[in-house]
């Protein structure tokens, strides 16, 4: 009797170990765990193995033997190997860690396959997706994986004169003389606001302009109030928005409502605040070859490059896209960060989904470029 | 028995009323003026308690009835209302105010700091006297405000303050550039400045031609309506449409100049706006 | 002679009894209704040159209503802390001035019944400043540690200078005049 017990819940553990492993290989996906070893195995000797063995390798940043993983036929180097995972140039990538991976088979022969990951990073800014093809051959009894040479930017050893428009906020003096600080907050203007319904919950969006001749720090608030004037709810902007407005810039703004139904919405009291702040007009970012089409997974995105005309790295671009209708109303709000850096004189790809409800009704889109540099007031 | 307690109960009565209108009587200041000194006389021969309770001031102090209570001048600097206490079994009170002094200080506001050309009252000003002890001065006053731009004089006028104020408004000058806002009353003179800054964009005009790098493309000088050079940092976008897409520049004026670079290989349109101004549209061939 | 009943007090008796309790008594029983707050009426229609909007009546009564109940608390526990938030500049001086001379002083005073008339006379172009008349009517006792040394019903004219804060109206001014 003493021993039924103990026998009881090892037999209950291995047949749900033996559950869990029939019913994801059934599936035909595997799932990365954060920690432990129970998915490595020493050889891969099928593809599905190869790439759980390489991923897990990366997840532990266990780099020899990730690099292990990789054919000698891909011609790149364990150094561009890991940077192309670690990222650089305080890029966001260099702030990320791979929390977690999806694979699944999109073709497979005898000797090559390929798969399509699904890798999930934590970053600051939040969890962040990113999809790859793997192309895997065998040699002799084991898959590895081909890994592409990373495009790296070759910027040529250059001077490039620093004339950028900066403004700088000078507080006076302590002296509280009444009248004295007369520094007005700059104007910025609401020029729209649309109230619609998502999957995840009602959303607001629109456009802030800053119809001032200085820099302005905006964020935009909305309340929705019931039809008794009771607010229901009150949300921000965030990171949703170009918070640093040059003048005459406008910035499209996206508030998040989860779980939030119209229905019972009367009204959307809008807020805007600018402050005064120091800011700088470097680096000039242009963003390049503009189209709507379908990504790898067959979602509607706004794609595109982004060219750094200036002289200095930005470390995390943001791109905020604002779609229009043909009326000219503003029909959704994407953001997307690319976790590579955007060196100087180079260009970076960028891509912003639209949701597949929406793409058909979409006109037009201007495209906005939020920027973070380390180090940078 | 009755015609006892009756004279006792008159005794008692007479007395507190006696009590009430006990020989300590004191006047207070008719009028005094904030930082003077100022005193109150007092009757009787007993000792008491004066309290001095005022704006700013709680004061407790020992007196000897028939003495004059000095009031120091830095009791009195607060202009309102006084009250002052003399108990010496009972206590009485007396109220007196305290006003202003001649005005030191003119706190001027002007609004706004930033203000487009041309832009009826566009520009205000409020003043407010005030004397050396920061008391609102009430008294008619006659204030001056002019408007320098560069030494030149744009515009002034003289108001008298109402209620301890006097205030303006006009229209922004016709030129971008900082102005003087001044107030004075007598010697006293404030300065506030005001920056005029150019209205919108207009006749926003652009050049471009295809360098190794790609088209660079700039604007002419960006001038507003009234020839004023827009501010540099104002946002100029430049849209170029081609066969690889949209490619847009938002780039700020420099110097009165926007400039960017544009990579688009093929034949391409582009277009310019800065706010809600449009300007011209060029077309670059594509490169060879 | 009028002599009483046994065990009736005579009428003379009774009433010289009366009037000594009366005397004696009368000030101890005062009979307070509660202090109900402090009362606040806004007449905004001789503003100018700027109108007051409805939304700035409501800060202006509100907020001042907060200010005066905050400066009498103030004044009666000798504390700076209620003060946070209701004024600025001169009287937010003036007050630390009154509270620091009170507590050397030993002194307190009480603000009972209040009830304040506001008449804007001035609202700036910009809406930066407005000043305004009000006529107080409150109970204003002085007190010397526990003993009550002034009680009286007052009424006093104010002129009162106001600006915005970061999110309310704060009393920049407040200063006591013998008449508008």
């Amino acid at each position: 009797m003493k021993y039924a017990i103990p026998i009881l819940l090892v037999a209950v553990t291995v047949a749900l170990m033996v559950l869990g492993l029939y019913v994801t290989g059934q599936a035909g996906i595997t799932v990365g765990v954060t920690k432990g070893s129970a998915l490595h195995t020493a050889r891969a000797s099928t593809p599905d193995q190869a790439v759980t063995n390489l991923l897990v390798d990366v997840q532990r940043r266990n780099w020899d033997r990730a690099f292990a993983s990789i054919s000698s036929t891909s011609g790149i180097s364990e150094q561009a190997f890991i940077q192309d995972w670690m990222g650089s140039n305080g890029s966001l990538r260099s702030f990320s860690a791979l929390e977690g991976f999806d694979s699944r088979p999109l073709h497979a022969t005898n000797d090559e396959a390929q798969f399509r990951v699904r890798l999930h990073f934590s970053t600051p800014v939040g969890p962040l997706e990113d999809v790859r093809d793997i192309h895997l051959i065998r040699e002799g009894d084991v898959w590895k994986a081909v890994w592409p040479k990373m495009q790296v930017s070759s910027v040529p050893a250059q001077v490039i004169p620093v004339n950028f428009l900066r403004w700088d906020l000078v507080t006076g003096s302590a002296d509280d003389e009444w009248g004295s600080k007369n520094v007005d907050s700059p104007h910025v203007r609401i020029i729209s606001m649309n109230a619609v319904e998502s999957a995840e919950g009602a959303v607001v969006m629109g456009e802030v302009t800053n119809e001032d001749t200085i820099p302005a720090f905006v964020t935009v608030n909305a309340t929705l109030v019931d039809a008794a004037g009771n607010p229901i709810d009150e949300e921000s902007s965030f990171d949703k928005i170009a918070h640093v407005l040059l003048p005459k810039q406008v910035t499209p703004y996206r508030i998040d409502f989860p779980n939030l139904n119209l229905k019972n919405v009367k009204n959307v009291r809008m807020d805007v605040k600018a402050s005064l702040v120091p800011a700088s007009a470097d680096p000039v970012i242009g963003v390049m070859n503009q189209k709507i089409d379908s990504d790898v997974q067959g979602k509607s995105v706004l794609s595109g490059d982004l060219l750094n005309q200036g002289g200095q790295t930005v470390n995390i671009p943001h791109v905020i896209a604002s779609f229009y209708d043909s009326d000219g109303k503003v029909v959704w709000v994407s953001d997307g960060y690319v976790d590579r850096a955007l060196l100087p004189q180079s260009s970076e790809p960028f891509a912003v989904e639209i949701p597949k409800a929406l793409a058909a009704k979409v006109h037009s889109f201007h495209v906005v470029v939020n920027q973070f540099s380390l180090g940078k007031s | 028995m009755s015609r006892l307690l009756r004279f006792w109960a008159i005794i008692g009565l007479a007395g507190s009323f006696v009590g009430l209108c006990a020989a300590q009587d004191f006047h207070v200041p008719e009028s005094a003026v904030a930082g003077e000194q100022a005193s109150i006389s007092t009757t009787g021969s007993s000792k008491g308690i004066f309290y001095l309770v005022g704006p700013g001031v709680s004061r407790r102090r020992d007196i000897t009835l028939g003495e004059e209570v000095q009031l120091a001048p830095q009791d009195l600097r607060n202009a309102g209302d006084y009250l002052a206490i003399v108990c010496s079994g009972t206590c009485r009170s007396e109220n007196f105010y305290v006003s202003a002094s001649k005005p030191a200080n003119l706190t001027f506001l002007v609004h706004p700091s930033r203000v487009p050309v041309a832009q009826g009252d566009a520009v205000s000003g409020v003043a407010f006297p005030f004397d050396q002890y920061h008391n609102l001065v009430l008294t008619t006053q006659n204030v001056s405000f002019q408007l320098t731009a560069k030494d030149a004089l744009l515009w002034s006028r003289s108001v008298r303050t109402q209620n301890g104020v006097a205030w303006f408004r006009t229209t922004s000058g016709k030129s971008a550039g900082p102005v003087q806002v001044t107030a004075s009353l007598d010697d006293l003179k404030t300065r506030r400045a005001v920056q005029q800054v150019a209205s919108d964009p207009c006749n926003l005009r652009i050049t471009g031609q295809r360098t190794s790098k790609g088209i660079i493309v700039r604007t002419e000088p960006v001038h507003d309506c009234a020839g004023n050079v827009v501010p540099d940092g104002t946002i100029v976008t430049f849209t170029a449409t081609g066969t690889d897409g949209l490619g847009t520049v938002d780039a700020p004026i420099k110097q009165g100049v926007a400039r960017a670079q544009i990579e688009a290989p093929g034949p391409t349109t582009i277009s310019v706006a800065s706010g809600v101004v449009m300007g011209n549209e060029i077309r670059v061939g594509a490169q060879p | 002679m009028i002599r009483a009943e046994r065990g009736e007090l005579p009428n003379h008796f009774v009433i010289a009894a009366i009037s000594l309790c009366v005397l004696l008594f009368c000030p101890v029983l005062n009979l307070h209704a509660a202090d109900t707050g402090v009362q606040v009426q806004l007449d905004a229609k001789n503003a100018g040159p700027r109108a007051v909007e409805n939304l700035t009546e409501r800060g202006i009564v509100r907020d001042y209503r907060f200010a005066w109940t905050s400066m009498a608390q103030a004044l009666q526990s000798n504390t700076l802390d209620p003060l946070a938030g209701a004024f600025s500049g001169d009287a937010m001086q003036w007050l630390r001035q009154t509270v620091a001379s009170q507590q050397e002083s030993g002194l307190t005073r009480r603000y009972l019944y209040q009830s304040h008339q506001l008449d804007v006379v001035f609202y700036a172009p910009e809406g930066d400043v407005m000043e305004l008349h009000d006529t107080a009517r409150y109970r204003l006792q002085i007190r010397d540690g526990n003993t009550t040394i002034h009680d009286e019903p007052v009424v006093v004219h104010y002129v009162v200078l106001m600006t915005p804060g970061a999110d309310r109206w704060v009393i920049r001014q407040l200063q006591a005049v013998p008449q508008f």
